[in-house]
């Protein structure tokens, strides 16, 4: 049907990138996320009335992308609050939500953005600890910092960003621990791009200001609930040191969140931005412009345009900073106490998964010991559970597509309107 | 519109656009029940991808981090039994 919206899934930088190209291209284009307003998780936006905290870059490249989507008028429908159910073997889409429907796009562009990567410890499943991704969320809607005392631990430059975030909204972390050590590479830092590095001296700045300790090198190796507080143990190069806190917020990277997402043979279906390839915001833009032309080329019949030579930018960009923040943290899953939670959707364990005995399959794994079959689809657990089951084999095997693809109640499913009757299936 | 939500027989007050997660960190509430296996529920990826901070909304089980606030809305903890 070529009067059928193209569909986009998610409504950050990608998905409304690829959406101006579909638009610009004469097609017209629906965009689905289950936000209630567009941004995804960079440039998520601040509850009406609250000032934002963006820096000036960001809210730029924002307000330039929603100048483009808003040029394009009536083409261009933003369907927020409403959440993708998975599609089918004839290319039926499920939405449900507030524009709850059941449809055949002409085609679709998956663009989930990223999922944060949280390495288990004893204690990551207690109320109070949240990932850094998630912290940083309510930063940017209500532009003020949580009380109490804030630990950040992992890896990575969100880290420093959130922390420096903390500390301009006036309450800093009271310590970064970084299982890397970034700053101790000066020279090869200096092979990033210029405003990777300004934007990373700002940080390191407001946080000496702030006299916030960067302890790197160092792991966080577990977390007790002690009289209403969080204990944080952590081993750093001159021993173990304990740090009593009110909130931890962890992360160890990010990877593309595409786990459980279909391929449908019935129609085109393309990846965009985060979700093909984690490269971080500057590429996801980029990415999303050229995945969006590249699909309209291949539906009104035209030349595939040249890939975005960004996006190979940012790739390295992003391998250089990801060899600056290099660590052993991975070898520490082998240590982990055998009580210790792998899949936090069942609480099933590092014993749950040793009892399943040398080499398990696939099949065991998720069927015998349930790894990743719970409602997160193994986003937060595929990663560890194939790293701990197979050392020596990098490549997660868990995570196929299920329809859903997320968690959906009958009753939503019963009231969504079917628009596929009397369609060619 | 800012309003308020009943958290169990608690008044929480939130401000226009905000989530239930939201809501309910702002005002102390970091604890949002029990899963069937015994986890604790509470906010843990904050955008909806981990059903961690799943409550009962009005009867309905929904994620606290994408569940926008309504004035009157009754939030409950995790029953395991609810839901249709």
């Amino acid at each position: 049907m070529s009067d059928a919206p193209v569909l986009v899934i998610g409504a950050g930088l990608a998905g409304l990138a690829a959406a101006v190209e579909l638009a610009r291209a004469g097609l017209p284009v629906l965009v689905a996320d289950q936000a209630q307003t567009p941004g995804g998780a960079v440039h998520r936006q601040p509850l009406p009335g609250v000032r934002s905290i963006a820096s000036p870059v960001q809210r730029r490249r924002w307000a330039g992308l929603m100048a483009d989507v808003q040029a394009q008028g009536t083409r261009i429908t933003l369907s927020m609050g409403t959440a993708f159910g998975g599609v089918d073997h004839t290319g039926a889409v499920l939405l449900t939500g507030a524009g709850a429907r059941l449809f055949r796009p002409r085609a679709l562009i998956v663009a989930t953005g990223a999922r944060e990567r949280v390495q288990p410890r004893p204690g990551w499943t207690l109320p109070g600890v949240e990932t850094a991704g998630s912290l940083q969320t309510r930063l940017k809607t209500l532009a003020e910092a949580p009380e109490g005392r804030v630990l950040l631990a992992g890896s990575g430059p969100l880290l420093l960003a959130l922390g420096a975030e903390l500390a301009r909204l006036g309450r800093p972390p009271v310590a970064i621990v970084e299982a890397g050590r970034p700053l101790s590479h000066p020279i090869a830092a200096l092979g990033l791009p210029m405003s990777y590095l300004r934007e990373g001296a700002e940080y390191l700045l407001r946080l000496k200001l702030a006299g916030v300790p960067i302890l790197a090198g160092s792991h966080l190796a577990a977390i007790r609930a002690e009289g209403g507080a969080l204990v944080a143990d952590i081993d750093t190069p001159k021993g173990r040191r304990s740090l009593t806190v009110d909130r931890i917020a962890l992360h160890d990277g990010i990877a593309s969140n595409d786990i459980g997402l279909p391929d449908c043979p019935a129609l085109p279906v393309l990846r965009a931005g985060d979700c093909r390839e984690a490269l971080g915001a500057r590429a996801a833009l980029a990415d999303g412009r050229a995945q969006g032309a590249a699909l309209a080329a291949r539906l009104l019949g035209q030349p595939q345009p040249a890939p975005a030579p960004e996006v190979a930018r940012q790739r390295a960009a992003q391998a250089l900073v990801a060899r600056l923040h290099a660590h052993d943290g991975a070898s520490r899953l082998a240590a982990l106490p055998g009580d210790t939670v792998i899949c936090r959707c069942e609480a099933r364990t590092v014993n749950d998964l040793r009892a399943l005995g040398p080499d398990p399959t696939d099949r065991q794994l998720r069927l015998d010991g349930r790894f990743s079959m719970g409602p997160c689809q193994g986003r937060f657990c595929a990663e560890w559970t194939a790293r701990l089951a197979a050392p020596d084999t990098p490549k997660p095997r868990l995570g196929a597509p299920r329809w859903p693809a997320r968690p959906i109640a009958i009753a939503d499913l019963l009231a969504t309107p079917d628009e596929t009757q009397g369609d060619p299936a | 519109m800012s309003g308020h939500i009943l958290w169990q027989d608690r008044a929480i007050a939130f401000r226009a656009g905000e989530s239930v997660a939201s809501a309910l960190l702002r005002a102390g509430v970091i604890a949002f029940g029990q899963a069937p296996t015994g986890q604790a529920r509470a906010v843990f990826c904050g955008i909806g991808q981990c059903q961690n901070c799943l409550v009962q909304v009005d009867g309905r089980l929904a994620e606290a981090c994408l569940t926008p606030c309504r004035t009157g809305m009754h939030i409950l903890p995790e029953t395991g039994a609810c839901d249709v």
